[in-house]
């Protein structure tokens, strides 16, 4: 360390390597005590004051934390353990960009530092600098080739950045140190050869990479995974043959896995788009589910490709079996198929036939018994009586048809009540809410949604030790707008001791449909504080989410498992593809796109054409969310009492009171920058799901409001390639051009260029 | 239905499983601690039969298994866990339960060398008691008292995996054995 | 003050444990595995120097290769496409470089690209 002043006289060196070791063993009061022990005497030594920082930071204060750490710096400019710091406490807020440039500079301090080294390389792979990642881990390896996990993070660092021959090169150059066979119940090693295979097989070697699996076949660990491989190289390699031996051991261990079929297909040859092929087609399934009553796959499947009669006598013969069992989700499982009007047709004529049937014909349905049922802790089943075959059957068939005529495809609500009473009245139990729950559904797309509500709440009742039921009700009371209750309702599940009551646990535990059909249920009222407030809930959840690999990328190198790894960068990479996010950003944006449209809305205590109904009802809310917020504070007293439990107090951060739980404050944010909000949510939706139609249209209408024309354009030519018959476009299209035709200020002239043809010339005059 | 290993991506549609259904929740980074240092033990069983609404539309989850290895077990043989185990209440009566066990199971063993897999259920849970010890062969090994965060107790239920053993003896006496019944036992 | 308080419950207290060990330090300071010949080991960090230079010359080379070697983009137009299209410039440079720099091509395949 450069300053004279920086250095400490011994007895307060050993201080500061105590104040280091309690920062690592999270002691963070001992660690506080130390610190300002040294202060005392030597109040601008930056070392020390760069960890008092970091514990503040640590302990949630991170304006204090920066402060100082920014005075520490000015004391000791040319400390790396300064610079470290400065770099950690910027990682802690997520500003990466400027972590990474502090941990350079301490590493440039300090370039043999095996932490900032580290610290770096692990910001470096969660941005996805994959060149500065190698060149680290390039470093890493150099300084410490003994072991094992810096050659795997070396090949992973190349394999990711594209560069497949050297991932296989390092790895495969770490084997021939090995002076003996590591021992058979090495995990690192086993997945490590392994990852080798897949590296292979990326790189399009399918020869090579089925002779390394079979080289290892013996003594891998990860048997499914190994089988997997060898036969899907089989297959490409066109050794049919062998490629159907493959895939029978794996149905052998398997018979419910599609793949599986799918694969066995294609080593016999077969083709389902092909009617020759339906008849072998059809022995093969028959063969698989010969082998066992238990196998659901092999049954179904065939329903797919049959067509004509012969799909009629196995849809006959697979309806049967399901009703004698009375499987509640045969309908689930069969609508598919809808999509063909002659299989819907000739399953309705299946069905309604039984209905005439003699009950007894169909005997031979053992007495079944409720074994299979909540295996969920929540349902507290009483030992069920055993149900008489003939009414299993007759519920089955009532229960189908039920869900049958309440789908879109063939809606006729009338009868879908008629049969559904007609099963509730079959129903001998008195918790199995199943076919009222069904009843529900049927009284929402009446569009009834308050008895629906009443209806779903009433199933409910039959089992409240049941999740699951209470969760439905949940839902329908959001779609009733009965916020409160819906809240209550959930909350006879949640954790007692959350911070922020049953939404505080909600949202601690991630539970993105709740937020999600609250946002949408206030947006449907023009609460749009709240609604806007609930979707920031959920990106939020993604930026958690998108976090949470951290943690990870020094955890996997450790435990060794590298292609789940892998697995789980390239998942991260597409995270909010994930349909949770789509919705919620949909949402969002409209919201922001209203506020643009209407900056009064943020501030207006009676909203955009709100009714005073509304507004009553919504006052009521304000009450209701001003008393869980005070609610709130009490328990998070409590709760500071007991001390924070694993979820809440995850980071060592103790979590804080809302001080917001109306959204307002957050709205009059978003209100000053509206489009530039609505951008967040917009972008990855553009990026990730660009064939999703309706990001495309909400892309449109943000872009047009900035007046970035092109950009609109395009959003507006993907939609209509998507779907020409969305009604937006049309409207878009219209709206497009207009602006175009009445700019205050024309597009410069190559822009305009790209307007004129491909859009306005293109359009009808 | 599709029964397969579960992938990190799988992780949002477990998670809302598990809240739909359960009491005990976890946040996304536990999923992923499991599914990163025990990425053969978890199963899920996927709705494969539903009509998709948009390209991106997320595997459908009805089922899962969240299972690992004992850390540092207590008495000193290596055991799997399961962590939790739920089907969805629409899909009861396919056996999904016990399907998505088995897998488990077998991971267990070969991967990890397991002689028993071991589990907590709620002493009022009378139907999940019911298909682990009758349908899935666990033994009650005892109670532990105040397991859950509502102070319920627990039963502690374990189940020998010896079985898969002489499974793996039959099929390495005759590899092309047809007609093993997996499923049946 | 103990380092972390586990939470009351069994089923909370095996969550916490597992999540608060998932950032631990690795075995950095643990000895290297015993199985490992460490000639050989010398003679592959050297082979990895060697392996590196070329590799690194012939992935920059594929890096090259891909849009035109030595296309020269014209400033105002970066900033024509980074005002117009509402993207950063490294972005807009790299479209005007696939696009023989020239900038309505450049705009044109960007605005009709299929997403």
């Amino acid at each position: 360390m450069a300053q004279n002043n920086q250095v400490l006289p011994s007895k307060e060196q050993t201080l500061f390597r105590h104040l280091v070791q309690n920062y690592e063993s999270k002691q963070y009061k001992k660690g506080l005590k130390a610190a300002e022990q040294i202060l005392r005497k030597h109040p601008n030594h930056g070392d020390t004051q760069a960890m008092k920082a970091l514990i503040l930071s640590a302990q949630g204060k991170s304006d204090e934390a920066f402060e100082l750490c920014r005075a520490a710096l000015k004391n000791a400019m040319k400390s790396h353990v300064c610079w470290h710091v400065y770099g950690l406490l910027y990682r802690g807020q997520r500003n990466y960009e400027e972590a990474l440039k502090a941990y350079r500079f301490a590493l440039k301090l300090d370039p043999d530092s095996v932490q900032i080294q580290r610290d770096l390389a692990m910001l470096q792979i969660q941005m996805r600098d994959y060149e500065g990642y190698v060149q680290s881990r390039r470093a890493m390896l150099t300084a410490r080739p003994g072991f094992r996990q810096n050659w795997t993070a070396l090949a992973i660092a190349l394999h990711l950045s594209g560069d497949l021959v050297g991932a296989e090169d390092v790895l495969h150059r770490y084997e021939e140190t090995l002076r003996q066979q590591p021992s058979r119940s090495d995990m690192e090693h086993a997945d490590a050869v392994l990852y080798k295979n897949m590296i292979i097989a990326e790189r399009g070697d399918h020869e090579k990479a089925l002779e390394h699996i079979n080289s290892i076949m013996r003594t891998a660990l990860d048997k499914t995974a190994v089988m997997e491989m060898r036969a899907e190289y089989l297959l490409k390699l066109d050794r049919k043959e062998e490629a159907k031996e493959a895939y029978t051991k794996l149905l052998k261990r398997n018979p419910e896995h599609r793949a599986y079929y799918e694969g066995l297909e294609r080593a016999l040859g077969l083709d389902r788009s092909n009617g020759d092929d339906h008849e072998k087609l059809g022995e093969m399934y028959h063969g698989w589910a010969m082998q066992s009553d238990r196998i659901d796959a092999a049954r179904r499947i065939p329903l797919d490709f049959k067509q004509g009669d012969a799909f009629r006598s196995h849809a006959d013969k697979y309806l049967r079996r399901m009703f004698k069992k009375g499987v509640p989700s045969t309908f689930a499982n069969m609508k598919q198929l809808y999509s063909e009007p002659a299989k819907k047709a000739a399953v309705q004529e299946l069905v309604e036939g039984y209905l005439s049937e003699e009950p007894q014909v169909n005997g031979g349905a053992e007495k079944t018994e409720e074994t299979n049922g909540s295996v969920d802790g929540s349902h507290k089943a009483e030992a069920k009586p055993k149900t008489d075959p003939s009414i299993t059957w007759q519920i089955s068939v009532n229960y189908y048809l039920a869900q049958h005529y309440n789908y879109y495809l063939c809606r006729d609500l009338a009868k879908a009540e008629q049969y559904i009473d007609k099963t509730i009245s079959l129903n001998p139990s008195k918790t199995d809410y199943t076919y009222h729950m069904t009843r529900a559904r049927i009284l929402k797309h009446r569009g009834n949604v308050s008895s629906a509500s009443t209806a779903m709440n009433e199933a409910r009742e039959m089992d409240l030790k049941d999740r699951y039921i209470n969760t439905k009700c949940a839902k329908y009371q959001l779609r009733n707008h009965q916020h409160t209750d819906a809240i209550s309702t959930m909350g006879l599940f949640t954790r007692k001791e959350a911070v922020g009551g049953p939404l505080g646990d909600l949202l601690d535990m991630q539970c993105v449909w709740f937020i999600t059909e609250d946002g949408e249920s206030h947006l449907r009222q023009n609460h749009l504080a709240l609604a806007l407030k609930r979707f920031r809930a959920v990106y939020d959840i993604f930026v958690a989410w998108e976090d949470d690999q951290f943690d990870f990328h020094s955890f996997s190198l450790r435990k060794g498992m590298i292609r789940a790894y892998v697995d789980m960068i390239r998942w991260e990479d597409r995270l909010r593809e994930h349909p949770f996010f789509t919705r919620a950003a949909l949402s969002a944006v409209r919201i922001l796109c209203m506020l643009h449209d209407n900056p009064e809305l943020a501030k207006g205590n009676l909203q955009n054409g709100e009714s005073a109904e509304n507004a009553a009802e919504r006052k009521k809310a304000a009450k209701k969310a001003k008393r869980e917020a005070e609610k709130a504070a009490e328990a998070e007293k409590k709760a500071k009492a007991e001390k924070a439990t694993a979820k809440a107090d995850e980071g060592g951060e103790v979590k804080k009171e809302d001080v917001d739980p109306e959204g307002k404050e957050g709205l009059k944010v978003a209100a000053e920058k509206p489009l530039e909000e609505a951008m967040k949510y917009l972008q990855p939706l553009l990026e990730l799901s660009g064939g999703h139609v309706d990001g495309q249209i909400a892309g449109f209408e943000v872009y047009f409001r900035r007046k970035k024309y092109l950009p609109a354009l395009r959003c507006l030519l993907a939609a209509q390639r998507i779907d020409p018959e969305h009604p937006k476009s049309h409207e878009q299209s219209l709206k497009l051009r207009h602006a175009l035709g009445n700019l205050s200020e024309p597009l410069p002239e190559k822009a305009k260029q790209v307007t004129d043809s491909e859009f306005l010339s293109k359009q009808p005059k | 239905m599709d029964i397969r290993v579960l992938h990190p991506s799988d992780i949002p549609h477990v998670q809302q499983t598990n809240i739909t259904n359960l009491p005990e929740n976890y946040f996304c980074k536990y999923y992923l601690y499991h599914a990163l240092s025990w990425p053969q033990l978890s199963y899920v069983a996927v709705d494969v039969s539903r009509p998709k609404k948009t390209p991106y539309d997320a595997p459908k989850i009805v089922g899962y298994v969240l299972a690992k290895m004992e850390e540092d077990p207590a008495d000193g043989i290596q055991h799997g866990h399961i962590t939790s185990l739920s089907v969805m209440r629409t899909h009861r009566r396919l056996g999904l339960a016990e399907k998505l066990m088995r897998q488990s199971q077998r991971a267990m063993f070969e991967t990890y060398n397991a002689v028993y897999v071991s589990l907590h259920v709620r002493v009022s849970n009378v139907a999940a008691l019911a298909l682990y010890r009758d349908t899935l062969g666990f033994e009650v090994k005892g109670i532990e008292a105040k397991y859950y965060a509502d102070g319920e107790d627990a039963y502690s239920m374990h189940r020998d995996l010896g079985y898969l053993r002489e499974e793996a003896l039959d099929d390495s006496d005759d590899e092309d054995t047809a007609g093993q019944d997996e499923g049946g036992e | 003050d103990a380092p972390d308080v586990l939470p009351a419950n069994a089923e909370d207290r095996k969550a916490a444990q597992a999540m608060s060990s998932l950032d631990t330090k690795g075995d950095e300071d643990a000895a290297p595995k015993k199985e490992i010949d460490l000639k050989a080991l010398n003679d592959a960090m050297k082979n990895l120097g060697v392996g590196q230079e070329s590799k690194a010359s012939t992935a920059a080379a594929k890096k090259e290769d891909a849009p035109k070697k030595l296309v020269k983009v014209d400033q105002a137009d970066v900033t024509l496409l980074v005002d117009q299209l509402d993207m950063s410039k490294a972005k807009a440079t790299e479209l005007l470089r696939a696009h023989d720099a020239d900038a309505v091509k450049a705009m044109t395949a960007w605005v009709t690209a299929a997403v």
